[in-house]
């Protein structure tokens, strides 16, 4: 209006911000270049100093890139201004990735400020030296990081645990444990606020180390409501995953409702794809929202790892089935605490842990429960703008899950006309969902106003909305379809749309809300159908007449009226067939075919005229499509068989009857709804990134498998003394791998080696019973696989004097001193090398190595034999046993059990003092590393022992040559292969021997080689394929010795390679370096430790 | 965490970047960002705050013509990232007086100090307003001047804050005040959604109470209502303590010095609202006739100040023109109307009439513009919520207590 005077007001504005200007940063950023800035750093002021790095800024912040002054900043790093000090650390930290070399120049004045006295100037330069991402830096940055951990200030051990991910970065595997000790020691803070920082380094670093979390726990649910704002987000993540991990689900909670606990069956399927039934089993629980839960407890669990893996195998897992322990109680006093410690996080003011908070409840709290964090996060909605959107795309899942719970708020989900297009379809999805019979009245009037609402995109998604309402709550259907055709009728009144592009849309989405609507009950919506064909005449959007047409088609047998009306509607068709649009006249085509199929009687007749009319017309269309649809109609309609016209004669051919079947399938089956959908897509935990942008972002990570913390770790954690130190000899090494090996997938080991649980002790207990009743001869056990020679001797001691009472010997068990000589021999000649020495080099090999095979081997092959039974405890009995490598002739399908059975066996009559008795008891071990518990009978008395199974029998030898070998090797590599080193001394006894004694001639290497062979085939049942000994000059040193060993598993008898190097001095210990090559990766580890252990051990020949 | 942070003009330049992580996220995602921007209509406030781009995940919230926009490579709460952008964009709309491209530019060194202090590897570090204030002077005139006369200024302290390290980081523990008063002031919004019908759909306040305190040492404060059952929802400041809320609905907390939003509530199914506004609309053979009145439904017992009606003309209405008997009215360019009354006249009823000309072929308008409403009123607090009293304890003198109220009109909706 006042150009001139507008013009005035600008040039004020702009004099007024020029005043304003004065004394800031401003021509900085303006003109950051337009002095030389190199001098400027090197001046001896701080003004000067400042003002260039502030120009250098500036530059950084325009996108320049300005690293080239990096060297002569770097060297300000050790002014005493703090200005100057910050701006340099702003300096280097933009571009330290960039130069990290140059960075290194500073690295001694960052120590010198670490010992500052000013806490401020320390936590700078901890920031940094940890925020230059260089290798050579890692370990003095952990230094300084370990100090600064333990510094007075808590300001600075806030910073340190902020600089612990920094360097987890770095990914230096030997700085993992100690960064793991750092966390731990920084989560056991005093200081709220550094707890809360280390709880977001323990998320960065060590998110699966929950057992660090459980010896603090309650205390860290104390100091939850005085940690910073967004520390708590943290904690309360990973105190959520503790309890998970912990205790396992809460079973009043909504994530377990999907899992009623009394029906085992349901239990039982609860991993499988659900049935689209499964809502029946429960009453009030509608199928969807029951679909939607099971989704839920299945994605908040597994990884997208499992998740897709389970895509393509559809696999079945059963983790949870079969293991009670799974949920846990509201009452538990951790679920309690937490639950209790995050309630006042919904009243936070920062719209990231109200949302963090409840979706701790939405996992863990009790269903009635539920109700607390309703409001708190529909609050959110109104008074965090920013937030709103990630607020609702959480509480559209937590609605489709439990619509009762928000029904009650609907008002909160009325669209604002400020809102974005995508938060109206948020809000239109969740109405939608909760709308119940108490509220659908004003939802439905809300519908109304916005079908009104100028983005006509929102109009379509409304219609929408109403159908789905309707599919929800069958008693509305009447209400909305008025308002439906009532659309219909206004948008058809709308003759030519023009610039109105969401007009047709509105126009054919009511027609398929009406569609949808119709297709439950047609019968009952008879009249709807009338209304709409009466529209017909008015509608002038193509799709939306195809619409109509096709379900005249579909819905031309209903009730009366439609009967009454068709004639008329198939002659009008017929008229309008030449003007309609490609999309209206496929469904005419369609749709009087239909018609002229299911007509009965005298109408037939005419039906069919008007469908050869339409026929012609089409034959002569203008599109190819409609003339080659028309063709095909004709040819079928006309080779109908005329049953009806021919009375009496009926001379259908089979032909006919085909042609008839395919006809009534092609025109004549109805629709059936759709259901299903909801399986394809993918839930995320609540609040999380991913739930937004529905991809697993990297670094997501589900919940832990319930109670996949054993108590046992933790309270071993928390006794960090002597104990475990204790525990962990060889045996319990051995116990914990063999947990491990049989959970198959279910509960992964104790994170520190302990002992079997108390579950896998009771089934031990099992087997022990079963012995009992075994020597009664009555169960059937079976078993083969592992098969154990089982001498029963009785020892010839002096102190023997049991002789006559040793009649009673009972059957059971095992064990066995001695092989008898026969059986060596037979194992023994198995073993395919045994001709003489024949020590040619293999011209094959560059390296020069000579391949021998080794004779005589066998007489240094003894079976290892262990003791099961001491005379001491025996009472002068001595049962020892051995495992042979004879495969067993019972089946090893036989029985399928998966516990360790076993062979029934004969009792030993007698035995007299210093008599041996040698028996066979064949245990199946089913692939477990357990303990067997047997108990022998003798005398009367019962003695439990405990038969360990060995892996290294767990194999077959299958004999190969070098060339089988080599090529099944080549196919197991990577990550079929593992390999430990280990040292061996067994020879050098023999060694030192041999040198006393005379024999020159014998090779000493030639007798490592016999000692490490015969030590492995003593072991483990397996085939020595080939030994390469190195022709070296020096004598006394062995390199590239190298024994290969074959063997198959033999539950699935897969091969099992093994290769052994040995290196060093004869006369000292030598290095062993042990490969397996095996395609079961937990099996082939656990035999590769096995390997290494006997290497390793020192036997006393 | 979060990556890197730019800060954007509304015209799509970059004014700085931050970056917070050794992995640096480079500049062309702005590219990338503003090009999605442009091909979601362009309307800036109504971009989504989360975005997937193809290299990274990216939050933004759209302030005053200025866009925070941070980015993350991993999964983290999405609503931390908004929730510390929203916080990085009131400090430093705190510490320079309002937020634009200018004031920005300006002060961009103290903006790096700013962020820097904030976020620590990508972590939020230090957000609390009284903590940065010690330890980054905001820019005043003082030091504008001294700069100006003696070429050199400092605005990064050189001793950490003391409350760095106490368990009430929102509170120095030396705080002398040359005042000793405290004033608490409640502000509150009123939504209300209208229907054609003069049918009320829901109305509701969302009010927050605002505390200016002034109090030397470290006093602690209760707050109690005459009425607390009539609080729907409440979102609390830190410092307020949870027990004595969860036992006698009492606010006891002890304050930070200065201007701060103590609490904020929400006080449902209202059943009056202040002022009426009658739309209506007659379609008759390609045009329409639009009618708008405004007045007093429910007296507040003060006067309703700068009323203001707006609406957005509906795409297919191709031309309009309105009068009205009081107040003034424009039409902007992108069909938005706005029409301030002001104080609404004692003699006569403010009403706006108009002839809009409807898109050749319509014959009715079928679709209807959703007016909004805005005013405000001095002195009240329309929900009747009520300070009981408010005990200052640990204060050697009594000081000063001042009470004041507001009401303005928040998403005050009516359909026509």
């Amino acid at each position: 209006m006042f150009p001139q005077f507008g013009a005035t007001a600008e040039s004020l504005s702009k004099a007024s911000s020029l005043v304003f200007r004065i004394g800031t940063d401003a021509h900085l950023y303006d003109d950051p270049d337009d002095v030389s800035i190199a001098p400027l750093l090197d001046s001896s002021f701080d003004s000067e100093k400042a003002e260039a790095l502030k120009r250098l800024l500036a530059l950084i912040a325009q996108g320049e890139d300005v690293s080239n002054f990096f060297p002569q900043v770097v060297k300000n790093v050790a002014t005493p201004s703090s200005e100057v000090k910050k701006l340099v650390y702003l300096y280097i930290l933009h571009y330290a990735e960039k130069r990290p070399n140059e960075a290194l120049l500073s690295i001694n004045c960052f120590q010198k400020d670490l010992s500052d006295a000013n806490p401020l100037v320390r936590a700078w330069a901890l920031r940094a030296m940890s925020g230059i991402r260089l290798h050579a830096i890692g370990p003095i940055a952990l230094v300084a990081l370990s100090k600064c951990a333990k510094d007075p200030s808590s300001y600075v051990r806030k910073c340190a645990a902020n600089a612990l991910s920094k360097l987890n970065d770095l990914h230096q595997e030997e700085n993992a444990s100690s960064l793991e000790e750092l966390v731990s020691i920084l989560l056991n803070d005093h200081s709220p606020g550094v707890v809360g920082a280390a709880a977001a380094a323990f998320n960065s670093i060590c998110p699966n180390n929950l057992s660090l979390v459980g010896r603090i726990f309650r205390r860290l649910c104390e100091t939850v409501p005085d940690v910073d704002e967004w520390g708590q987000i943290a904690l309360i993540n990973i105190l959520l995953r503790y309890v998970i991990a912990r205790h396992g689900l809460v079973e009043e909670s909504i994530m377990a409702s999907s899992h009623p606990s009394e029906n085992s069956d349901s239990r039982r399927e609860l991993f499988s794809i659900p049935a689209p039934d499964r809502g029946s089993i429960l009453v009030e629980v509608e199928p969807s929202e029951h679909i939607m839960r099971e989704l839920m407890l299945r994605h908040y669990i597994e990884g997208p790892e499992q998740y897709s893996s389970r895509q393509i195998d559809a696999k079945e897992d059963d983790n949870g089935s079969n293991n009670n322990s799974y949920f846990t109680s509201i009452e538990n006093n951790d679920v309690k605490l937490l639950l209790q410690c995050t309630s006042p996080l919904l009243w936070s003011q920062n719209s990231a842990v109200v949302l963090a908070a409840a979706g701790v409840h939405w996992v863990l709290a009790s269903q009635m429960d539920m109700e607390n964090i309703v409001k708190p996060i529909l609050f959110v909605l109104r008074s965090s703008y920013a937030s709103r959107y990630v607020v609702l795309r959480n509480i559209q899942i937590f609605a489709k899950a439990m619509p009762s719970l928000f029904s009650a708020y609907h008002e909160d989900f009325f669209v604002s006309s400020s809102d974005s297009y995508q938060m109206k379809v948020l809000k239109l999805d969740i109405l939608s969902t909760i709308a119940a019979e108490s509220s659908i009245p004003f939802i439905l009037q809300e519908f109304q106003d916005y079908i009104k609402d100028p983005d006509r995109r929102f109009a379509v998604d409304v219609v929408a909305a109403i159908a789905l309402c309707v599919k929800n709550l069958p008693s509305v259907a009447k209400t909305c379809l008025e308002g439906l055709l009532a659309i219909v009728k206004q948008e058809s009144s709308i003759k030519h749309y023009g610039s109105l592009e969401g007009e047709a849309g509105v126009l054919i989405q009511a027609i398929m809300s009406i569609k949808t609507i119709i297709k439950q009950d047609p019968a009952n919506y008879e009249k709807v159908i009338v209304h709409l064909i009466r529209s017909l005449d008015n509608i002038k959007e193509p799709s939306a007449r195809a619409l109509i047409i096709w379900i005249v088609g579909e819905y031309s047998d209903v009730g009366h009226i439609i009967l009454k009306i068709i004639p008329v509607v198939v002659s009008y068709l017929g008229q309008c067939f030449s003007s309609e649009e490609l999309e209206a006249k496929h469904q005419i085509l369609n749709t009087v075919a239909k018609i002229v199929l299911s007509a009965q009687g005298e109408e037939h007749e005419l039906f069919r005229k008007v469908l050869f009319y339409i026929l012609d017309l089409a034959k002569v269309d203008l599109n190819y499509d409609i003339r080659d649809r028309g063709r095909m109609i004709e040819k079928l309609v006309t080779s109908q068989p005329k049953i009806s016209h021919q009375e009496g004669i009926l001379h259908v051919e089979p032909d006919s009857i085909l042609l008839d079947e395919l006809l009534k399938n092609m025109f004549c089956g109805k629709i059936q709804s759709v259901t299903g959908a909801i399986n394809h897509f993918r839930l995320y935990l609540p609040g999380s990134l991913s739930q937004i942008v529905l991809h697993a972002a990297p670094g997501y990570t589900p919940l832990p498998q319930p109670c996949s913390l054993p108590e046992m770790a933790l309270e071993n954690r928390m006794s960090q003394d002597g104990i475990e130190a204790a525990n962990s000899s060889d045996s319990s090494y051995e116990g914990s791998q063999s947990s491990y090996y049989d959970s198959e997938g279910s509960i992964p080991s104790p994170v520190d080696g302990e002992n079997p649980d108390s579950g896998s002790e009771s089934d031990v207990a099992d087997n022990d019973h079963y012995m009992l009743r075994g020597a009664n001869g009555s169960p059937d056990a079976t078993a083969i696989g592992q098969l154990i020679h089982l001498t029963d001797t009785s020892i010839h001691d002096g102190t023997a004097k049991q002789s006559t009472a040793e009649n009673n010997t009972s059957s059971a068990t095992d064990l066995t001193n001695l092989m008898s000589k026969s059986a060596l021999e037979s194992w023994l000649n198995e073993q395919p090398c045994l001709p003489s020495v024949n020590s040619s080099a293999d011209p094959s090999r560059e390296r020069s190595s000579a391949r021998i095979s080794i004779n005589e081997i066998e007489v240094s092959v003894k079976p290892k034999l262990n003791v099961l039974l001491e005379p001491a405890n025996g009472n002068g009995l001595r049962v020892g046993y051995s495992f042979t490598s004879e495969i067993s002739k019972i089946s090893p399908c036989y029985y399928p059990s998966k516990v360790p059975t076993i062979v029934p066996m004969e009792e030993i009559d007698s035995l007299h003092p210093g008599d041996m008795a040698r028996s066979i008891l064949q245990v199946h071990f089913h692939h477990h590393l357990l303990p067997l518990k047997l108990a022998i009978y003798y005398n009367e008395k019962r003695h439990p022992v405990k038969l360990q199974p060995d892996i290294g029998y767990f194999t077959r030898p299958i004999a190969m040559d070098l060339n089988a070998f080599t090529k099944l090797e080549n196919h197991l590599r990577g990550m079929f292969e593992y390999s430990r080193r280990c040292t061996f001394a067994d020879h050098i006894n023999i060694v030192d021997q041999e040198k006393g004694q005379s024999s020159l001639n014998d090779d000493k290497i030639l007798l490592i080689c016999r000692k490490i062979a015969a030590k492995m085939l003593s072991s483990a049942s397996i085939h020595l394929v080939s030994v390469d000994m190195p022709i070296l000059l020096k004598f006394d040193e062995v390199s590239d010795l190298c024994l290969r060993f074959s063997s198959e598993i033999l539950s699935n008898s897969k091969p099992c390679l093994i290769t052994v190097t040995a290196e060093g001095k004869c006369s000292e210990a030598l290095d062993i370096s042990v490969k397996v090559n095996c395609e079961e990766t937990v099996f082939g580890l656990n035999l590769l430790n096995r390997i290494v252990a006997f290497l390793s051990s020192n036997s006393v020949s | 965490m979060l990556q890197c942070i730019f800060i954007i003009s509304n015209s799509g330049e970059v004014i700085l970047e931050k970056q917070l992580q050794g992995h640096r996220a480079d500049r062309s995602l702005c590219n990338w960002f503003w090009e999605y921007a442009m091909t979601q209509g362009g309307e800036l406030s109504q971009l989504l705050p989360v975005i997937a781009s193809p290299t990274h995940y990216l939050f933004q919230i759209f302030r005053e013509g200025i866009i925070f926009l941070a980015c993350t490579q991993v999964e983290m709460p999405p609503l931390m990232g908004t929730e510390f952008l929203c916080r990085v964009a009131d400090i430093i709309s705190d510490y320079l007086g309002g937020l634009n491209e200018d004031l920005i530019k300006d002060n961009f060194v103290i903006v790096y100090e700013l962020l820097d202090e904030m976020v620590d590897n990508g972590y939020p570090l230090i957000t609390e307003p009284n903590i940065l204030r010690e330890m980054i002077s905001p820019p005043n005139i003082v030091s504008k001047m001294l700069s100006v006369v003696t070429g050199r200024s400092s605005n990064v302290s050189t001793t950490l804050p003391v409350a760095t390290q106490s368990c009430a980081p929102w509170r120095k523990t030396d705080i002398k005040n040359s005042g000793n008063e405290v004033y608490v002031n409640l502000v509150e919004e009123i939504d209300a959604i209208v229907r054609s019908d003069g049918n009320l759909v829901k109305c509701e306040i969302y009010g927050e109470i605002q505390v200016d305190s002034n109090l030397s040492g470290y006093p602690d404060l209760t707050l109690s209502f005459a009425n607390p059952t009539i609080l729907n929802d409440v979102r609390f400041h830190p410092c307020i303590r949870f027990r004595p809320w969860e036992l006698y609905q009492l606010l006891s907390f002890v304050p930070p010095n200065g201007q701060f939003k103590l609490m904020s509530y929400r006080v449902k199914k209202l059943k009056s609202i202040p002022i009426y506004v009658k739309p209506q609309l007659i379609s008759s053979s390609g045009s329409c006739r639009m009618t708008v009145l405004v007045g007093t439904r429910n007296d507040p017992g003060k006067p309703i100040d700068s009323i203001t009606i707006e609406f957005h003309l509906p795409s297919c209405v191709t031309s309009a023109d309105f009068t009205s008997n009081h107040g003034t009215v424009n039409i902007l360019a992108d069909k938005r109307c706005s029409w301030s009354i002001g104080r609404i006249p004692k003699d006569k009823a403010p009403s706006l009439t108009g002839n809009l000309v409807l898109e050749s072929g319509l014959s009715s308008l079928h679709v209807c513009p959703v007016l909004q409403a805005k005013f405000k009123i001095m002195g009240v607090a329309l929900s009747g919520l009520q300070i009981d009293r408010l005990d200052v304890k640990n204060m050697p003198t009594q000081p000063y207590k001042g009470f004041r109220a507001l009401t303005r009109a928040g998403e005050y909706e009516v359909r026509s």
